[in-house]
């Protein structure tokens, strides 16, 4: 069994390097192929990461009286973090929110001039509230309205961001759902040119495999360096798309940097630059086999 | 060992190929089975490896009817034959001593098997200096010896011939005939198929002649080609 083994490989390497013209067709095709691959996937991450950089702006707030007491906040805000949508929850004291806006308008001299007269805080606490899921800020803010200090609450300034928390929702969603249609449409294309070529090259083999027939070969025998060299095929072209793909997004990334600051693909490919070659090579052996599987079958029936 | 019993192959609609053949060839024997082309002497020959089933009679090898052997057990089955072809039907992108070990290998042969049995053979057939040559770079003469190898590396019980000197000059077509001889000599038993009057006239045999897929005349002993 173990040199079986052996001698499947090395029969498959072996047709590998002899047939150099074809192996070099096919594993160009694949590593095209694979390329495509990473390219959606690459689309994938970004896209995720675009809307979920906007998603994590996104945020709802409670502003309340200039009268309420801290106690109340700090019980809205206990209550607040009960709920299993919301991610979290800040808490900005009244005093906080008169700093802030100082800072804001530092070079504002009037501004700074009247804030200094005033003996009163005119500014009243706010909680700024992140939900885990965009979705959830209706319900958060039905929460909010429901409250038994509603009335210590001045504005809940959900109702005036709804229009745009539901357009960024929807655009997230309908650019998922589009992005996955593609990525699987891409695919199978990707698949059914890559099958197609080893379809072609194994029907050039037509006589041999007879041949092999008739000294009395079992299936398993004439299939095994094939598949071995389908592996092949694919573990070299994922290497090759490899090669191809990093400095592509390293130079892709650099400039899409400049749109969105937020999103270092290449960062992120480098990060998990492991699980992505592992990933690229899993396809591609597995492409290749299946479809030396596939297209040997129909020649070895007897 | 071999045994044709009322063997009959029609090709459809109505193409009589065989045509009620009953034939018996005894273990280490030489048979010469001769006849025009078309005479049915290919197709007597795919159906004894299973490639063609007959439309009706029994084949039997050894003892075994064919028709009881499943499909999946086919390849073993075809390792009790060595088989030579017109053509050669050797695999091109081989050297010459791939093309043996590749026998050995559907066999579950050992590498260390492999790497003493195949330069013997090799050498038996005179191609102990062509061992890494591929199949286009032999003369049609070397690439016969080299099937001829192949069909022998496993030790087969019979040598299935179909036409091996079609492709060659007189010269080469009696190293062949020589070979396959010897091959008898050690009690394998050879059918050779041929319409190549000269060489059934000089192994002077059993010949079987056939003519329209019926077997015309049997002589079992210094044979001749007579139509």
């Amino acid at each position: 069994m173990k040199h079986n083994l052996l001698r499947i490989f090395k029969t498959g390497w072996t047709n590998f390097t002899r047939n150099s013209y074809m192996s070099f067709a096919v594993t160009g095709v694949m590593a095209l192929a694979l390329l495509l691959f990473l390219g959606l996937l690459t689309f994938q991450v970004l896209t995720g990461r675009v809307v979920s950089s906007i998603q994590e702006k996104v945020d709802i707030s409670a502003y309340f009286k200039t009268t309420t007491s801290e106690e109340q906040i700090i019980s809205v805000k206990a209550d607040l973090e009960k709920l299993p949508e919301v991610a979290a929850v800040t808490y900005v004291s009244s005093e906080q929110a008169r700093e802030d806006f100082k800072k804001r308008h530092e070079d504002d001299t009037l501004i700074q001039e009247s804030l200094d007269q005033l003996d009163t805080n005119p500014f009243g606490a706010t909680l700024n509230i992140r939900a885990r899921d965009p979705e959830n800020y209706s319900a958060v803010a039905t929460f909010l309205e429901n409250s038994r200090y509603r009335d210590q609450m001045s504005e809940i300034n959900y109702n005036e961001n709804k229009a745009v928390i539901d357009k960024i929702n929807s655009f997230a969603r309908s650019l998922r759902a589009w992005g996955l249609i593609v990525t699987f449409m891409l695919v199978i294309i990707a698949t059914l040119i890559t099958f197609n070529t080893i379809r072609l090259t194994i029907y050039n083999q037509k006589q041999e495999i007879e041949i092999m027939r008739l000294v009395g070969a079992s299936n398993w025998h004439i299939q095994g360096p094939y598949l071995a060299e389908g592996g092949i095929y694919g573990a070299i072209a994922a290497l090759v798309a490899l090669f191809i793909f990093y400095p592509i997004l390293y130079l892709a990334s650099h400039r899409l940097l400049i749109f969105v600051p937020d999103v270092n693909l290449f960062r992120y490919f480098l990060i998990n630059s492991w699980q992505i070659v592992l990933l690229a090579l899993i396809v591609g052996v597995l492409l290749g086999m299946v479809s030396s599987i596939v297209a040997i079958r129909r020649h070895l029936k007897i | 060992m071999i045994e044709f019993k009322g063997v009959q192959k029609i090709y459809e609609p109505n193409d009589v190929v065989l045509d009620n053949i009953d034939l018996t060839i005894k273990k280490g024997e030489f048979v010469s089975l001769v006849g025009l082309s078309g005479a049915g002497k290919s197709t007597l020959m795919r159906i004894l490896t299973k490639e063609l089933k007959p439309t009706a009679g029994n084949v039997s090898v050894d003892g075994t009817d064919l028709n009881d052997i499943a499909d999946k057990e086919v390849p073993y089955f075809r390792r009790k034959f060595g088989t030579i072809y017109q053509d050669f039907k050797l695999l091109n992108n081989k050297t010459a001593h791939e093309n043996v070990a590749f026998a050995m290998e559907v066999s579950d042969a050992t590498p260390e098997d492999i790497a003493r049995d195949v330069p013997q053979i090799l050498s038996i057939v005179g191609l102990a200096d062509k061992a890494q040559n591929f199949p286009n770079q032999l003369s049609g003469g070397e690439q016969q010896r080299l099937a001829i190898a192949r069909a022998m590396i496993h030790r087969p019980k019979i040598l299935l011939a179909d036409e091996p000197t079609g492709n060659l000059d007189l010269v080469n077509s009696y190293d062949v005939v020589k070979l396959l001889l010897k091959i008898n000599e050690f009690g394998t038993t050879v059918v050779l198929a041929t319409h190549d009057t000269h060489i059934v006239n000089t192994i002077g045999r059993r010949v079987v002649t056939m003519d329209k897929g019926k077997i015309v005349r049997d002589q079992l002993e210094a044979g001749r080609y007579i139509i």
